[in-house]
Order: structure tokens, then sequence, then C-alpha cells
């Protein structure tokens, strides 16, 4: 069953500035009628019986009882989880990027409402959840929890933060990699902006450290299409000072080629390291980030 | 280069405009902030030099746009080396090809007519008061009236009455006409403008050297014209000419056949079997024929006449017709005489007149042998025998040769009448003998005699050496007869004495006297030359029989006459002639004073007044330029006929190709133009410069396009976006 949320724009959830409250809308309204979800898996605890209705499977009957009474009841069990995903969140000054139109949403706002969403949702499926802000270095380490009360904290961070500064992934990475002693799922959302092979590198290394990798590449519409028209003067977000005065309409193809490449070598890249690389637009909805994040909870079992 | 509306293009100015769009756009620039900058600076890195080319570039083109259009609504006008005409008056010579070629016709209209119409088109085209003369080319150039006129309208009705036919065009000879007609010409502007067909024999080869110094002479005129050839020409390529007649005799006494030898070319690629060929004499037809005639060949046909009535008769041989009708007849005007004076001059007469034994004996019987015999024929040759004493001016006017036998000397006076009989035609034949005076024939005869004699040889002893003519092709007309074996031979006559003549040195030229016949000692024995319009025979021996046993041998008779007739043959002055010479004909001197008329082609007649000339009357006309028969009838005696022929050169048809025709305009510096349109196209551009903003206009919009092609192709859209 669908939810309101689901047709909500980002541009529209703008409104919401409360997280949290925006959270809820978005993780209630993507995960109703999912209510199975949190209790599929192995790990055990039984809850409660339930009167068999067709539809549910044949082999979750508990046949002892079918046995004793000549009816069919469905066993079902309280979920435990070891899932500990710690979200990585980019806050570097590249993430400020929103466009110059109306109702247009900034790289990082899309990027915390993303974190906001899916730490609510983490806690919700009583996943533990965790948060790393960085730029050119680790801004804030909020180690995991399962704890629904974490959510707060989480939030109050996310509520706060602003961005600035330039991104060096590659270092933060290999300095992170130390700080999260237990392997869990590492969810980094991030324009991934900077050296590639770097980048890469720190991928590796979470990889090596037996961490599964989920990258959230957020990209504004503007970085992907460069139409812009007439003499403009790009001043660049993270370093003060540069800037440039181009006719983009001159240099749009070799952009666009360029940027084609980046992603390119940045895909080829994720796939060897077995990280799951998911891009995404500002205009497209959070849902997607989170059935991104429910499909590969499930993969892992 | 100049312009028309100088004025607009300071709209050039609006190239400034594209400058100031291109600051204003980099002065107005949008800031953008920007995430993916290492995206970016990349693409920079590498590309922007080659963007800045191509900025400068479309900078150029957008620049270049305002400027052309500025250009064009300015009007350039290209003007070439020379100066521009504008409005002012011209001096305007047009030539006008008259030439019997030009009476081809195609599809009904012949050449001329077409020629002539776009001349006066073109005449009444011209500038108020200007100046024009218009030239027939036929004929080496001939002014339609004597000056330059400023009356165009009378320029162009007599344009209107001009007609074509008029022999061979000889393009340099008109362009030299048409130059020193410019020299008498008021304005400073001038143009020549040449209507002709092109036709391949006017435009030969050896004609080229000339046409260029023609064309140069007239281009280094203070005020140069601006030369313009019009080619009128269509093509035409059948046609059948007439050539020539040749005729069997060379004089054609009453009743005497002769035979016609019509000679016939066809020019084109057509075979025409069963070609009708007529005969007409005097008008009437009397003989036709049919021939094969073979394309591009030639063929005779055969006629034969004989006259029943002395005096002068035209002879016509005529074809059928076809495209070019000038060229299906030739004409030719025959004298027929009922006999030929000869007056003997005998240096040792007999007893009597007609004594054989005179020195004239023997001729006066050779050449009327039917008088002597007392039979019932007439000779064609009459003759008188006289004296050297009694010769005088006044008998050598109805005569036409004169035998001068073993004369001793005559007067100084006598011989200048000689003189004067000769050059005026007249046909003189020397025989020496013992009483000859070598001094005198060396000294005060020395200019009609065609060699000197030196020295007499051999001797009348009986068994003395002789000497015979060598056999040999003869050339003359007068001893053609004996190439033929059955004619007899000359070679049977033994000469015992003959004079040595001296050979002079040759000229080359055609006064040069000739050796006819040779004696087989190597001295010549019969020697011609030209003297004025008439000609001198000497021979080597006497006429009677005293040095030789030529008078007794059968070729004696056919050679004398022979000779007599070729000297006497000369109808002068002439009357078959040329297109372009005068029609002079002698008449009695009791006509003087009085007016004969003359009759031509277009059968106007014309009264032509008869002057004194010595001891004669003369009429003379022309020169004529149109081909035909004209006929002068004087007070007394019948018509007498003249026949003005043209070269046929002119039927050969073939015309220059365009490219060939193209090829010597440029070579000669001479615009071309083949129709009216091109024409006043040339004369606006002569006048007023070529107007360029067409092709300006055509660049201003290829900019355009190169600039919106460049502009997309440097930001590589291409149906991406």
């Amino acid at each position: 069953m669908a939810h309101v949320s689901d047709f909500l724009e980002p541009s529209d959830l703008q409104r919401i500035s409360n997280l949290q409250v925006l959270a809820r809308q978005v993780v209630e309204g993507f995960t109703t009628g999912m209510h199975r979800s949190p209790h599929k898996g192995f790990s055990v605890e039984f809850k409660q019986h339930r009167q068999y209705v067709p539809g549910d499977e044949i082999r979750h009957i508990d046949w002892r009882v079918f046995a004793r009474s000549d009816r069919y009841y469905i066993r079902e069990y309280e979920e435990e989880t070891n899932l500990r995903g710690t979200i990585i969140l980019d806050r570097s000054g590249s993430m400020n990027y929103g466009g110059g139109k109306p109702g247009q949403v900034s790289k990082f706002d899309y990027a915390t409402r993303l974190a906001a969403c899916l730490s609510y949702l983490m806690l919700q499926q009583s996943d533990g959840a965790g948060l790393v802000t960085f730029d050119t270095e680790i801004r804030r380490y909020i180690p995991v929890r399962s704890r629904v009360n974490h959510l707060s904290v989480i939030m109050d961070e996310l509520q706060n933060g602003k961005p600035g500064g330039e991104t060096d992934i590659g270092e933060v990475f290999h300095e992170l990699v130390h700080k999260l002693h237990r392997r869990g799922l590492l969810i980094i959302i991030s324009d991934c902006f900077g050296d590639v092979n770097n980048f890469l590198k720190s991928l590796a290394h979470f990889r090596h450290a037996h961490h599964e990798v989920l990258v959230f590449q957020i990209w504004h519409p503007d970085e992907l299409a460069f139409q812009f028209r007439g003499w403009t003067q790009f001043e660049c977000l993270e370093r003060d000072g540069v800037k440039h005065l181009i006719d983009p309409a001159m240099l749009r193809e070799a952009y666009l080629a360029n940027l084609g490449k980046f992603r390119e070598e940045l895909t080829k890249g994720c796939r060897r390291h077995k990280v799951d690389l998911v891009p995404f637009t500002t205009d497209e909805p959070y849902s997607k980030a989170l059935a991104a994040y429910l499909s590969r909870r499930l993969a892992r079992g | 280069m100049s312009f028309l509306n100088i004025g607009l293009l300071s709209g050039a100015a609006a190239l400034s405009i594209p400058i100031i769009i291109h600051l204003f756009h980099k002065s107005r620039f949008k800031v953008v902030k920007w995430g993916a900058m290492h995206l970016l600076e990349l693409v920079l890195r590498t590309n922007q030099r080659r963007v800045k080319i191509e900025q400068w570039i479309l900078l150029a083109i957008r620049c270049i746009i305002p400027l052309l259009l500025a250009l064009a609504m300015a009007r350039p006008l290209w003007q070439g080396s020379g100066s521009l005409l504008g409005d002012s008056k011209t001096s305007t010579v047009v030539l006008l090809d008259n030439s019997y070629s030009m009476d081809a016709s195609h599809a009904g209209v012949t050449t001329f007519s077409k020629a002539k119409d776009e001349a006066q088109r073109l005449i009444g085209n011209l500038q108020k008061n200007s100046e024009v003369q218009v030239v027939m080319m036929g004929q080496g150039g001939q002014g339609l009236l004597d000056s330059p006129t400023y009356d165009i309208s009378r320029m162009t009705q007599l344009l209107g009455k001009t007609s074509s036919g008029s022999g061979t065009a000889r393009v340099p000879a008109a362009l030299d006409f048409a130059a020193t007609t410019l020299e008498k010409m008021h304005e400073q502007a001038r143009q020549v403008i040449m209507l002709t067909d092109f036709q391949r024999t006017s435009f030969e080869a050896t004609e080229d050297k000339l046409l260029a110094s023609s064309l140069a002479r007239m281009k280094s005129q203070p005020s140069a014209p601006a030369v313009t050839f019009w080619d009128v020409g269509q093509d035409v390529k059948e046609n059948i000419a007439i050539e020539s007649l040749d005729f069997s005799r060379l004089m054609i006494g009453v009743g005497q056949k002769i035979q016609i030898r019509a000679n016939l070319r066809n020019f084109g690629d057509a075979n025409h079997r069963d070609l009708k060929v007529t005969l007409k004499v005097d008008g009437k037809d009397k003989t036709t024929s049919q021939i094969t005639l073979a394309p591009h060949a030639k063929a005779q046909v055969l006629f034969t006449h004989a006259f029943d009535s002395a005096g002068s008769h035209v002879i016509e041989v005529a074809t059928e017709s076809d495209a070019l009708a000038a060229d299906n007849s030739f004409l030719a005007s025959i004298a027929v005489r009922d006999r030929l004076p000869v007056l003997l001059v005998d240096g040792a007469p007999g007893a009597t007149t007609d004594d054989i034994k005179s020195e004239t004996g023997y001729l006066q019987i050779a050449l009327s042998p039917f008088a002597a015999g007392k039979v019932e024929m007439s000779d064609l040759l009459q003759a008188k025998v006289m004296s050297p004493e009694a010769l005088s001016a006044k008998d050598l006017t109805d005569t036409q040769v004169v035998v001068l036998a073993n004369v001793r000397k005559l007067s100084d006076e006598q011989v200048k009448a000689l003189e004067e009989f000769v050059k005026a035609g007249g046909g003189l034949l020397l025989f020496p003998g013992d009483r000859t005076d070598t001094a005198w024939w060396n000294g005060a005869l020395a200019k009609l005699a065609p060699l000197p004699i030196t020295v007499m040889a051999g001797d009348t002893k009986e068994g003395s050496p002789s000497v015979s003519i060598t056999g040999q092709r003869f050339e003359n007309p007068a001893l053609e007869l004996f190439n033929d074996p059955r004619n007899g031979t000359l070679s049977e006559a033994q000469i015992k004495v003959w004079y040595k003549m001296r050979g002079t040195e040759k000229t080359g030229g055609p006064l040069d006297p000739v050796v006819l016949a040779r004696l087989d000692s190597g001295d010549p024995f019969l020697v011609e030359k030209p003297f004025g319009d008439g000609r001198v025979i000497a021979c080597a021996t006497a006429c009677d029989a005293d040095w030789s046993n030529l008078p007794a041998r059968p070729s004696y008779l056919p050679l004398v006459q022979r000779l007599c007739v070729y000297l006497g043959s000369n109808v002068f002055p002439p009357r078959n002639l040329e297109v372009g010479q005068q029609l002079i004909s002698f008449l009695p001197v009791d006509t003087v004073g009085k007016k004969v008329v003359l009759t031509g082609p277009d059968l106007i007649p014309h009264d032509v007044a008869v002057v004194k000339k010595g001891e004669r009357g003369v009429a003379e006309y022309g020169p004529v330029f149109t081909p035909g028969l004209y006929t002068l009838a004087p007070p007394t005696g019948t018509p007498l006929h003249f026949v003005f022929n043209t070269d046929r050169r002119e039927s050969d048809l073939t015309r220059l190709s365009e490219s060939e025709v193209n090829e010597m305009a440029k070579a000669h510096g001479v615009a071309i133009v083949r129709s009216f349109n091109e024409y006043k196209q040339l004369d606006h551009t002569q006048r007023y410069g070529a107007e360029l903003w067409k092709w300006v206009l055509w660049a201003l919009l290829g900019m355009i396009f190169l600039e919106l092609f460049l502009q997309q192709y440097f930001a590589r859209v291409r149906g991406k976006l």
C-alpha cells in the first residue's frame, strides 16, 4: 500500500524542517504493508501464534499445534538482528551545491534527509545505527547503538551540521577504518568528488576490514546535464578564490565526456571491490534509497 | 571599386555591434558556486586554448556579417581597369559583316537580317546625342555614311536598307577602317562593336596576327575604344557553291564552240543526287545537267555553247538553291568577237602588200588563211599590213595586236604610242630580222622588249648547222596546244639564224620576262613580258622564211594564230572583276561628255559620265561591293556586261566553335556577346561597372550559415541537448 510520502518529491519534503518527523513520514510511508519484513530472518525469538490465513507460507505452519488442535497456526518470531549500520555523511563544501532555481534541494540537504530516513528506518527495524560526518577530517563520530532513543542523538547531529571545507575522502576513510572495530554495513552518502583512486583504495580498505559498503552517490541534476547558457563564472565551493569565467556551452561536450569517464571509473572500481554504488539525483524520492538499503539488508540475510 | 550608396557604407560601423555584445555578455556573467570543480578544471586545462580560438573565429565571423551587409547595401561596383562611362555620350562604330556568308538562312531568317536587326536595336539603344558610324565589312570596310553622324534615326534608317552578299569579310582590314573612323570621331567614350558570323575562313591563323595588330593599333589610340565582338552566326552547314568557270578558248568568235567548265563544291554533309546544274546565256536557260555531288566533294560540269552574235554576252551557271543562295550561281562576261584586228608593221615590204616575199607575207596568210585563199569563210584574225613610217597612234586605237616584223627602228613618238597601247592592254609581237637595229632594240625599245639582243647567231649558208625548238611542256596558253603531239610539233622547224638574247637578273616579281620556249642551243626562242595591262612577246628569229623553215611547217599557222589570239584576248578593261574593284569601260572618244546608264544587280539605273583620257572616252564607276551583273548601255552600240564575283572562301560556312571564339576574344582582350541582352548587360557594366551586391549578399548568407554551423560545431551540441 502506497503512502502519501511515496509521491512526495524531496523538494516538497523540504518544508518539513524536523528531520525526525520527516524521517517518520518517509519511512512509515515506505514500510506500510511491509510489516512482515522485520520478522524475516533466521534469528528467532518466539513471539506468538497466529491463525493461518491463505497466503502465508506453509513452512511457517506450526505442525505440532496442528496435531494438537487440528488447526493451522503460524509461529511468529521476534527478530533479533546483529546488523550494525554506520552512515558516513559527507559534509564537504562541494555537497553544498543546490542549483540556482527555487525549490531545488542542495546535495547536502538531500544527503542529510536521506541519512535521517535511513537511521530512522534502521532503528525502527531494531538494527544498530551510527553516524560519521566528515569533510577534511572526521567531524563527528556517533557509535552504533540499537536503542530507539539513539535516534535523537543522530537527529541532533544531522540537524545542526553545516557543510564546508575541502574533501579528502581517501584520508578520512583510512582513518575511519581504525575507529570502526566491529564489522557492519557502511552507508556512505557523498558526491564522491576527489581523487577516484584514493576513494577506491579507501573502499578497498573498508572491504578488507570486512565491512559491507553501500555508496549513495548524490548528484545534482545540473552536474549531470551541465546546461548552463551564457557567460558564467564558476566559483569553487571548497577552495576560496578559485573561479573560472567561461562560456559553458563551448565546454559542455568536453565536460560531459569527462563526467562520463569519472563515473565509469567509479562504477568499475566499486564493482571490483564488491561495493554497491547507487547514484542519486537530488530530485529523486528518498524511497529509492530506502529500497536500496533494504534490498542490501535482505541480501545480507 | 566604387559604391553607389557610399553613405550606407557607414553601416559598416555595425561591425562593432558583435564586439560590444561579446564584451557585454562577458561582463554580465552569472556566478555559479560550483561543486564539481575537479571535473570542470580538467576540461578547462585541456580545452581552454581551443575554446579561445573558436571564440575568436566566431567573433570574427559575427563582425564580418554586419560588414558584408553594409557593403551590400552600399552597392559596390567593380569597374575593372578602365574608367566608367556613366551616362556619357559615346562614339560608336558598328562593324556589320555583310559578306555573302551572312546570307545563309536558318529557318527562313538570314544571318544578315538578324545582324541588321540587332545593329538597329543597338544603335537605337545608344545614349542620346551619341555619334555613330556603321561600317560594312565586305571587302575591307566601307562606311554607311561618308562620315560619322549624330543623327541616329537616319543611321537606323540607312541600316535598314543595307543588304549583304558583298564579298569576303576581311576582319583586320575592317578593324583598321574602324580605327581610322574613330580618329575622326569626337566623343571621349568610344566603342567598337563587330557583328559577325565568326566564319572560320575569316578568322584563320594567318588572319590572327593581323587581327592582333589591328586591335593593338585601335587600343593604342588616345581614348581607346571598348571592343566587342557580337556573334550573330547561325549554324548552317549545308551549302553547295559554284566556285569558278573555266573556258576552253582564249577568245571566242561568232559561231565557235566554247567549252565551259563549271567547278562545283559541296561544303556540307549531305549527298546530293541528281543535282541540277543549268547553263544560262544572256539570262536564258540553255542546257541543264544532272550530277551527283558527294559530301565535301568537288565536281565539274562541262557545257558547250556557240554564240551566234558578236558583242558582250553573259554566261551563268546555276544550281539548285540551298541555305546560302549567293554562291549557287557563277556569272561570267564573255566578249564574243567577229574579228580580231592585227596590225602587221612590215620592215621589209615586198612589191605588193600581199607579196609572199615580203617580211609579213607568210604571217599574213597564216593569220587570215580564208581571206588569202579567197574562201567564203570569215577569219577571226584580220591582218592589216603597214609600213613602219606610216604607223601612228591613231592606227593603234582600233587594233588589238601589233606585230613588228624586221622593223629597223621606229621614231620615239611611235615607240611612245606603242608603249601606251601595250600599257592599256594591247598585245605586241616582236620579230627581229636582218634590218633590225639592235642598238635601237636595246635602247629606245628597251622598255617594251622583253630581253635585249646581244648577237646574231648562225648562218644562212647552205649546209651550215641549224638549231630547232626544244620540245618541252609548255605552260603558256598560247603554246599549250603543242603539248598534244597530234597538234603538230614545233621542233621540226630548222632555224639557221637567230638572235641571242641576254638574260637579265630575275627579281622574282610578276613583271619578270618569262622564256616561253627555247632553242636547243639553249638560247631563248620566245620571251614574254607583261607591260602595263598588256603583254609583249619577242621571238628570236624572223617571221619569214629567210632564216628558218618555220613558216613552211604546219605548226606555223597555229603558232602565230595562238600567239596573236593570246596577245589580243586581253579584254581591256577587264569585264570579269572581283568585288571591291572599279568598273572601267573604254568608249569611243565622241561619247565624251555624255552619260551612260549603268544598271546593277539591284536594277536601279545609274548615270555614269564619260570623261576623256588620252584618245578615248572612259566611264568609271565604283568601287563596286555588291556582286552580280552590271550592264553598261553606251549611247551607241550594244550594251557591255560587267560581272563582279566574290571570293568563294565565304562559301565554307563552318564557324568557329563557341570555345574557340571565347579563346580568341580572351587572347585579344575583346568582349564577346551573343544576344542583345548580353550586350545590354555588358554595356551596363562598362557604363556603371559590375554590381557586386549580389555576390556580397551571397557571401553574407554564407557567413550566416557558417556562423550557425560553427557555433553548433564548436559547442558539439549536435542533438545531444
